[in-house]
């Protein structure tokens, strides 16, 4: 029984779920107290465990369907437990495992004497014989180094062929491998004594269905569940006209009614929060001064008072997608953000086309509509270039992650179009991992999301929130939720 | 009384008007044995908080509970000194200080005579106890249920740590307090925000969605006896409408209640245009969602 669980959890740690070894032991404990051969209660003990958010339950689900009812490999059990405990009906019978195993061993010294060579496709078809004999772990290794395989910054030509080719290179080698093995048990002679008829007709459709699923894993990424996150549909209509128009098509006159709004807006905000804090900084109690005024009461302290606290205020960090349409929206978010600047202890800000670029000094030195022009007409900004969120994330990752950290809000303002270009949701899960929460505002309407070259509907399983952003009124929405 | 078996939790817990799935009894029971706290995720209105009171009845302790907030610190989940109380007993007992420190010789005498009474300012006299205290000095096992510690700050997460791994807490003046008895934990969350990877490893994780139709009936049958067949069909499957809709916020089981205890006081047999618009307070708790409820009335009255 331990050997399973910890096969299992070496598999799942292979596709990055990280799961300490406290948790496994927590899992092998509880597990005797629950009936392990219900397979419900099994489920729910190593879920319990292993997939600790909402978000890892799907990579969980997918391993565990893998593992436990795809591979299927004879169980050495310890322990008083029933034999069948996990293998209730046996799909294969022991001793076409035998002959599997078998059967692997003689491909494999025969491949061994082929091409020693070529070292690289040696460990992948490694990785799928031990696929095959009932061990996934090394295929899923092989499968999730493609997802987190950095591209190469380059500077003109772009393309997404790096996964691509490598995923390519896989499904070559599985659909070799499995005509190899076909034709192999097609010539009887390779072994000393020759199996009979039916066997090898077994053997050959295990094969062939073992390797689909192999296929079938590296095909389907999973679609994580994010059901804590928090949805905004419909929403008021604080004002009817002006507030309904895409920030996109926009024309001066009511570009000019949006900002006088904003102002008004931020004013009404900072009223807010200011009255706020001085309610509710009411702190420890300040000896001192409590002595000092009890003076006046013949000593007796009838007066208490407390120390004022600091207000507690969140860091902003922005990341702005500055290609186009998008910019047309970001602009208003970033000015709105600049002007509630009391509202939070820091804003910090990146915009980026294919690479991030601090503009805070921007922002500090100049009025947020200054800033934004300045900006605009930075000379260091490629504003040519094609959008690539791949890689502007990668670049975060490298030079900004430090300023993450868990009193921090990231908010990202694009439309997740990135070219068809490396989507690297991953790299957006670190982030989210080092922030307080992660925010992605979206110009576009739901409706379009996931749509074209639209990565969204992937993102948007990374964030704490997403929303669309696209006119003024969603904008109230959204600024309202941040600083009440 | 403890759980004994799975089986137990869920015949016990439906007992006291609370259906769980196996899934939760398997949880309970594992979270009471091993004693790790649980540590539920789900929409709000799905009954976390309700399984926390249900466990409580089940085993028939007194359920503590610690609303979480930002900016909640120490003083307001643990303890406080009562300052005020404690300055107002210094000016009257000044007389009797007078008398302990009158057959002093010198200042440092005096001090240190005073050092030894220190005790009496410093003592549970003093000392106002704030829910996790009290879940932790309770005689009797205590179910603690702390609510949306998504809403808490960086730094409670850090401190809850400390206590739910050693169940103990140090207060600098009286010193370390273990626990008399381990109370049975139960932390909810919203997913406002992530938890710490050390938190989660702490607690057994457990995830409720909103219920199958076929629980729901069951809830709506236990908690409103009497309840027409046919209408509790028909208001589970306008509910379930009503869900699919883009609201702001989604009704939750609670609010089917009310819908439900609502449309039987009104006497309405069956659901019209007209029973939904009288009664669609209970249901939708924003404005604007009564216009998306409104646009869309005639397809939920339909079939």
């Amino acid at each position: 029984m331990v050997n399973v669980i910890l096969k299992f959890v070496s598999c799942c740690r292979a596709a990055e779920m990280r799961i300490s070894t406290a948790e496994v032991l927590d899992c092998l404990r509880q597990l005797e107290i629950v009936d392990p051969c219900d397979e419900r209660q099994f489920n729910t003990v190593l879920g319990a465990n292993f997939a600790k958010s909402r978000r890892e339950q799907g990579e969980f689900d997918r391993l565990y369907r893998l593992f436990f009812h795809g591979m299927q490999t004879k169980v050495p059990w310890d322990g008083d437990l029933p034999e069948d405990a996990l293998t209730q009906k046996p799909e294969v019978p022991d001793a076409m495992l035998d002959k599997m195993a078998q059967l692997i061993r003689q491909v494999r010294d025969q491949e061994g004497s082929e091409d020693s060579n070529k070292r690289k496709g040696n460990e992948l078809d490694q990785a799928l014989m031990d696929f095959l004999a009932g061990n996934p772990l090394a295929f899923i290794q092989e499968v999730q180094k493609i997802q987190n395989r950095d591209e190469q910054a380059t500077q003109f030509f772009k393309s997404n062929l790096g996964q691509l080719s490598s995923r390519l290179e896989i499904m070559l080698r599985i659909n070799r491998l499995k005509t190899k093995m076909v034709q192999f048990l097609g010539s009887h002679d390779a072994f000393i004594e020759p199996w009979a008829e039916s066997d090898v007709t077994f053997l050959k459709e295990r094969v062939t269905s073992q390797l689909t699923k192999a296929l079938d894993f590296l095909n389907t990424e999973p679609r994580l569940d994010n059901a804590g996150q928090k949805e905004t549909g419909t929403r008021e209509l604080h004002y009817k006209s002006v507030g309904e128009i895409p920030f996109s098509n926009l024309t001066p006159k009511e570009t000019q009614a949006v900002k006088e709004i904003i102002d008004r807006l931020v004013r009404k905000l900072e009223e807010i929060t200011s009255r706020r804090f001085s309610g509710a900084n009411r702190g420890m109690v300040d000896v001192k001064k409590t002595i000092q005024r009890s003076v006046k009461y013949l000593g007796v302290p009838l007066e208490i008072v407390h120390k004022s606290r600091t207000p507690r205020k969140g860091k902003i960090v922005t990341l702005c997608d500055v290609s186009g349409s998008v910019w047309s929206s970001a602009r208003f978010m970033l000015n709105i953000l600049y002007s509630l600047q009391t509202c939070f202890s820091r804003v910090k800000s990146y915009v980026f086309i294919e690479r991030p670029f601090d503009v805070t000094s921007f922002f500090m030195s100049n009025e947020p509509n200054e800033a934004i022009q300045k900006i605009l007409n930075d000379p260091r900004i490629n504003y040519n270039a094609r959008t690539d969120y791949g890689m502007a994330f990668q670049q975060f990752r490298d030079d900004h992650l430090r300023e993450l950290d868990k009193k921090t809000t990231l908010i990202i303002i694009g439309d997740a179009r990135s070219n068809y270009l490396n989507s690297r949701e991953p790299l957006l899960e670190k982030m989210r991992d080092r922030c307080r929460r992660l925010i992605w505002l979206n110009p576009e309407q739901k409706k379009f999301w996931g749509t074209g070259d639209s990565e969204m509907m992937r993102y948007q399983d990374h964030c704490n929130e997403a929303r669309a952003c696209g006119n003024l009124n969603q904008l109230i929405d959204f600024i309202e939720a941040l600083v009440l | 009384m403890s759980f004994k078996s799975v089986q137990d939790v869920q015949n016990r817990m439906e007992q006291t008007g609370y259906i769980p799935s196996q899934e939760i009894c398997t949880i309970v029971f594992l979270a009471q044995e091993t004693q790790k706290p649980i540590l539920i995720e789900g929409p709000a209105g799905v009954g976390k908080t309700e399984l926390a009171k249900s466990i409580a009845a089940c085993l028939g302790q007194e359920m503590i509970r610690l609303q979480c907030y930002e900016g909640l610190d120490e003083s307001k989940a643990l303890y406080e000194w009562a300052y005020a109380k404690q300055l107002l007993y210094t000016q009257m007992l000044k007389e009797k200080i007078n008398d302990v420190i009158s057959t002093t010789a010198s200042l440092a005498e005096a001090v240190d005579e005073i050092a030894e009474h220190e005790d009496a300012f410093f003592s549970d006299r003093f000392l106002q106890t704030r829910p996790l205290l009290a879940a932790i000095s309770s005689i009797d096992p205590v179910v603690l249920l702390i609510d949306e510690i998504d809403k808490s700050d960086p730094e409670f997460e850090a401190f809850l740590l400390e206590l739910l791994s050693d169940f103990q807490v140090t207060i600098p003046e009286l010193g370390t307090i273990v626990a008399k008895s381990q109370p049975f934990v139960v932390l909810t969350s919203n997913n406002y925000r992530d938890m710490s990877d050390a938190l989660k490893r702490r607690c057994i994780h457990l995830y409720i969605d909103y219920p199958t139709i076929e629980t729901e009936k069951e809830i709506l049958r236990m908690k409103i006896p009497g309840i027409q067949e046919r209408l509790l069909g028909k208001i589970i499957a306008t509910v379930a409408k009503i869900r699919e809709l883009d609201l702001k916020k989604k009704p939750c089981i609670s609010e089917t209640l009310d819908w439900a205890r609502s449309l039987m006081i009104l006497q309405q047999d069956d659901i019209t245009e007209d029973a939904i618009f009288k009664t669609l307070n209970t249901l939708c708790k924003h404005k604007a969602d009564y216009g998306v409820v409104r646009e869309n009335i005639a397809h939920l009255v339909k079939g």
